[in-house]
């Protein structure tokens, strides 16, 4: 069984622990006075995040575990546990800087190299903290949260209808995705089919979403080899598909796209698009594969082995590249307009690049095959009222990889709100990709793993 | 290699929208002006995440391509406050990330200047304000200048910085 997600509801006499697999899902409750839970991070090694993060947001003790520090609660974080129920913000108080103890090897001519939170290009907030055995590296620990917003708490109490800006902002590369997550969970608990018209369009934008964020990778992985002729041609290649998700949906990407209408649109833009981004990437392709001395940096670097990537429950496109035939689009829908899954073997930098680039032209003609007539459509929005209450789970497979979220409604309002983004569990498989490498080939694994900060943190 | 070269040549200058392009040669040229009085040819900017959804980096990211080009206009992102005249600020300011902003402000060489960069920053984004955040940066750190939008586009932050130059006023 895949781990999907692990987390706490709070009830009224006792706290719900929710553990989602990929062929069930399994719930246990604890009594409010002493909460614990068992640990399965024995079994599923992903579960170490989630039950860390339990027990900071909850104050869930987990036993037997043996990875007990804060995750989320930083070094001058209050001693809170925010998403209990009967926390305040005025119960916040300052408290003295505690250090994190982390994950080093210790040992003759062992060093450490602290990275972030900070980094040196125009990139999201992170910690990586290298053990070092000169230029080898040893280990890697990815210490993260420092974008830590309280989304979550954010969320709770809002009506669907109010959460939608909201969740469309939680992470800007995978807008759609999260959109299209929260309008499955409308249509669920309102007891509505989904519309072929809007899913059509919903899907075409997220096609093109993943187009974007696959040349943006397909530029920077390149460049972190030294190579920056291909970051200057795949950006112009992204930036023009970013004005095309702009021409779709008004809005360069795609906040506030997905709704309950689709817009009237031009069959001949979208073919004139599709055409010629073709060309360019088969181009692009040709031209790639052609330079040895990129390959030499690509080939070998940073490989995740099958077994690894199963044990670790990976998702997305690191998944795929080490030849796991994990995606969520292998569905009807998606299968009737020609879609196939994109995987390789060998699970290296290479094989992630090579994934990119065959799920760029994939999308291409899923593009096509989603364009309808371009003749609007609304469907009637459910009012407040239409929502039955109860707990709803939807995923979408993001240009990152599969995203679940998670709703408990209560009288059209959400009580409980929790969302998996793909980089949650695959950037606790990073450190696996790290032995055997040179700190310098770091930047080139991590870019082509390409996993989000912000969606990570909530 | 070769071929990349072939393709170079073979193809014509590529203008994708006259209209666009020729704003972006106004914004360009009255920007490279005001650097080239103000900061003697060259602006370094470092930019610090805290806590946005990674929109408004991918938009910086996208002025750094053929359409937008910063860098030719004197504008670099550095990869340090240190080496920094500008501090482009993104994001809600969160708990965590609070004290490496103010850390990595002071690191910076004076007369620095903070330009917040998006809704976020000043608490105009739809997000409320949780136990999570610090609040509005106006409050926390002395802001210079402000660029709305959600992300600004490329084009709105070039007009953004524009706007900043024109605010320093002459020179000393």
């Amino acid at each position: 069984m895949r781990l999907i997600a692990r987390f706490c509801i709070e009830n009224s006499d006792n706290f719900e622990i929710v553990t989602v697999y990929d062929k069930t899902i399994e719930r246990t409750v604890t009594d409010k006075q002493n909460p614990s839970v068992t640990t399965i991070s024995d079994r599923y090694p992903t579960a170490v995040w989630f039950e860390r993060k339990m027990h900071d947001d909850f104050g869930i003790s987990i036993e037997g575990a043996f990875d007990t520090r804060p995750l989320n609660r930083h070094e001058r974080f209050p001693d809170v546990h925010p998403l209990r129920k009967s926390f305040h913000e005025s119960d916040l108080r300052p408290v003295p800087f505690h250090p994190y103890p982390y994950e080093a090897i210790k040992g003759e001519s062992v060093f450490e190299v602290a990275v972030g939170p900070i980094h040196a290009g125009i990139i999201e907030p992170g910690h990586f903290q290298f053990s070092q055995s000169g230029e080898g590296m040893l280990h890697l620990e990815v210490r993260h949260f420092y974008k830590y917003r309280g989304i979550e708490r954010m969320l709770e109490g809002k009506s669907l209808k109010k959460s939608s800006k909201i969740i469309g902002r939680i992470n800007g590369n995978e807008s759609v995705a999260y959109q299209i997550a929260r309008i499955k969970i409308m249509l669920e608990a309102s007891g509505r089919p989904y519309p072929i018209e809007l899913q059509k369009y919903h899907t075409l934008l997220l096609e093109t979403e993943r187009i974007i964020h696959h040349l943006t990778d397909l530029g920077f992985i390149p460049n972190d080899a030294g190579f920056g002729a291909a970051l200057a041609y795949s950006s112009r290649l992204a930036e023009e598909s970013r004005r095309f998700l702009q021409k779709l949906c008004g809005h360069r990407f795609g906040f506030d796209a997905v709704g309950w209408e689709t817009p009237a649109y031009r069959q001949d833009e979208i073919r004139t698009f599709t055409e010629k981004l073709q060309k360019e990437i088969d181009w692009f392709e040709v031209w790639i594969t052609d330079i040895p001395s990129l390959w030499d940096r690509f080939d070998k670097t940073g490989i995740l082995t099958r077994a690894k990537a199963k044990k670790y429950g990976c998702v997305g496109v690191v998944a795929r590249a080490s030849g796991l035939q994990t995606d969520s689009r292998q569905e009807p829908f998606y299968q009737n307009h020609g879609f196939r899954i994109a995987t390789e073997k060998s699970g290296d930098v290479a094989a992630r690049f090579k994934v990119r680039i065959e799920e760029i032209k994939t999308s291409l003609k899923l593009i096509e095959a989603f364009t309808g007539d371009g003749t609007p459509f609304t469907m009637e929005q459910p009012s407040k009222s239409d929502y039955r209450d109860g707990d709803y789970m939807s995923f979408a497979e993001s240009s990152i990889g599969e995203l679940f979220m998670f709703m408990r409604l209560k009288k059209g309002k959400i009580e409980r709100f929790f969302v998996r983004d793909p980089s949650f569990i695959n950037w606790q498989a990073l450190h696996l990709m790290m032995p055997g490498n040179i700190i310098a080939d770091f930047p080139l694994i991590n870019k082509s793993c390409d996993l989000s900060y912000a969606g990570n943190d909530l | 290699m070769v071929k990349f070269w072939q393709k170079r040549i073979q193809s014509p200058t590529l203008t994708e929208n006259l209209h666009l392009d020729h704003e972006l040669e106004k914004i360009q040229k009255e920007i490279k002006e005001h650097i080239y009085r103000k900061f003697a040819g060259s602006l370094s900017i470092r930019m610090v995440d805290s806590g946005s959804c990674n929109a408004c980096e991918a938009e910086c990211n996208a002025l750094s391509n053929p359409f937008y080009d910063l860098e030719r206009l004197g504008i670099s992102f550095v990869a340090s406050p240190r080496h920094a005249d500008v501090m482009l600020l993104s994001g809600m300011i969160t708990f965590n990330m609070y004290h490496h902003v103010i850390d990595a402000y002071h690191q910076m060489p004076q007369p620095a200047y903070v330009i917040t960069l998006g809704d976020c920053p000043l608490m105009q984004a739809p997000f409320d304000k949780t136990y999570a955040l610090k609040g509005n940066a106006e409050k926390l750190l002395p802001v210079s200048y402000h660029i709305p939008g959600c992300p600004p586009e490329p084009k709105q932050i070039m007009e953004g910085l524009v706007g900043f130059l024109r605010s320093l006023g002459k020179p000393a």
